[in-house]
């Protein structure tokens, strides 16, 4: 029978680090990775040598990349091992970074996250799948459908879509690792360009470069490290589900559902028990759709509640403080490890100017196309 | 001069409407739209038939995409998502720019000649439309 990660031995984060988000350009994916680690090893306040496996969440930029930039920190001959799941590659690399120490094969590893947007590739050409649009529907048609189907639902706006957009880009404007740090105003978010449906540009998230990193210990390298108990943040659960199929029902929300369920009663937790929710916010629509899936709100209300203010900072729960995918930025790999690192920021109450008072239960959100989504459940110590 | 399909395998371009190539699952009764081949997304069944399926449905939801960077594809154009008559909903393209209002209304297929190919033939592909006549 399967069994949670709460069967296995406690598994927390000691240190999180990052490479800021940003547009591409000349760096090297190895010098983006190795800054996120160093940040990282400080974090925690351990050496490189006592880092027993490492995952890299990697998707656009090459294949075997991780002994490249790892070798950097002095090459240790550790087991090393890229996870590709597509905006979910970052989570994945976690979760099984989280496995390792769970299961007791080692007792501390690290989860990066880097990419650069080099490589994209689809698998349905390969696959020989072929339909009637032949590539007319990216993403952001995708969620375009969503979004007109979602307003023809529940009589939601367009400008209540973009008021996710003005909510996370006042909190990306507090965030120095965010890929767009200026707060934007409703009338901006709505100006072209016009890019799909009722999405404009600044309702799509940036994709760029950058890295994030996370590492994990269990309670016996904690203490033999005398490590400081009291900055660790336990990972309650994690959850890895995949799409099946739905009855028509859409599939973004099914899956999200499904898999926050799992991850929420794995922790012994309700949507309620959330202070903090990094969720997958790469279109506007998306953090809407997601609120109501992972019962934040009852479906249709949403909207209502973000003009209320109840998902901003200091809010009842705060969505997205570290701007999220739309504010933050989308380099892919690094995107669900950076949510990991936001996370235990704030519920540590290490998060400056963009502190949510009080966080001390967290929840991580990434979808990938395929489709797949991970969640995991983190808690302060 | 004769019509050849823009997507081979979807559809027959000789027909005189558009009717879809979909798959039945012979176990567990699934119907898909585009066609499986290697086993039942439902059920993992290898009993598979094909399907030819109505072009016709309702509209599930609508959108006008403004910006596109593919090859050979040029914006705007609208994309439909169509709950067919005979159970999936499938995407496809809508001949006119449509609205949120127009979602659950009906529509259906008709041939669009999208170009015309070296040897003289019209290269067609069954767009959606909410209009009950004419060409699109």
């Amino acid at each position: 029978m399967p069994r949670p990660l709460s069967d296995f031995r406690t598994v927390s984060v000691i240190g999180v680090g990052l490479h800021p988000y940003q547009r591409p350009s000349d760096t090297p994916y190895t010098q983006l990775g190795v800054t996120a680690i160093r940040q990282a090893l400080q974090d925690a306040g351990i050496e490189w040598s006592e880092v027993q496996s490492a995952y890299t969440g990697t998707a656009t930029t090459s294949m075997g990349l991780s002994r490249l930039m790892y070798r950097h920190l002095g090459a240790t001959g550790i087991p090393m091992t890229q996870v590709e799941n597509a905006s979910a590659s970052g989570s994945s690399a976690f979760r099984q970074a989280c496995f390792d120490v769970a299961s007791g094969l080692v007792d501390v590893s690290i989860a990066v996250g880097v990419d650069k947007p080099l490589n994209f590739s689809m698998p349905q050409s390969a696959a020989g799948v072929r339909d009637l649009m032949g590539g007319r529907v990216v993403p952001f048609t995708h969620f375009a459908l969503l979004a007109n189907r979602y307003m023809h639902e529940t009589g939601a706006t367009a400008e209540q879509f973009a008021q996710v957009a003005v909510k996370n880009s006042a909190n990306g404007a507090l965030n120095p690792n965010a890929q767009r740090q200026k707060v934007r105003s409703l009338e901006e978010v709505l100006a072209p360009p016009e890019i799909s449906g009722p999405l404009t540009r600044l309702q799509c998230c940036p994709i760029g470069e950058g890295a994030a990193a996370v590492i994990i210990a269990s309670d016996d390298a904690i203490q033999r490290l005398e490590l400081n108990q009291s900055r660790s943040v336990q990972v309650l659960s994690s959850a890895l589900r995949s799409e099946t199929t739905y009855e028509n029902e859409n599939f973004d929300a099914a899956l999200t559902r499904d898999t926050t369920a799992e991850a929420l009663s794995a922790a012994n937790l309700s949507a309620s028990d959330l202070d903090i929710v990094e969720l997958h916010d790469a279109f506007t629509v998306e953090e809407l759709l997601y609120i109501e899936a992972m019962g934040i709100s009852t479906p249709g209300q949403a909207a209502a509640e973000l003009s209320e203010g109840q998902f901003a900072i200091g809010g009842r729960v705060s969505v997205s403080p570290s701007g999220g995918l739309l504010s933050m930025g989308h380099p892919i790999g690094p995107t669900g490890v950076g949510q990991i690192c936001e996370i235990t920021t704030q519920v540590r109450g290490e998060a400056g100017p963009r502190q949510h008072k009080g966080a001390r239960t967290g929840l991580a959100h990434m979808v990938g196309v395929g489709a797949v989504c991970a969640v995991h459940v983190l808690r302060a110590a | 001069m004769d019509r050849t399909a823009a997507k081979p395998g979807l559809y027959d371009p000789a027909s005189l409407v558009p009717q879809l190539n979909g798959t039945r699952c012979s176990d567990c009764g699934a119907t898909f739209f585009p066609p499986l081949q290697t086993g039942c997304e439902e059920c993992g069944s290898t009993g598979l038939t094909p399907l030819k399926m109505e072009a016709s449905g309702t509209l599930h939801s609508v959108a006008t995409v403004h910006m596109h960077m593919g090859k050979d594809i040029e914006a705007p154009f609208t994309v439909a998502e169509v709950a067919l008559d005979s159970g999936p909903i499938i995407r496809a393209m809508l001949a006119e720019p449509a609205d949120l209002n127009a979602i659950g209304k009906r529509v259906s297929a008709l041939w669009k000649t999208t170009k015309t190919d070296e040897d003289g033939n019209e290269v067609v592909e069954p767009y959606f439309t909410l209009s009950t006549k004419g060409d699109v």
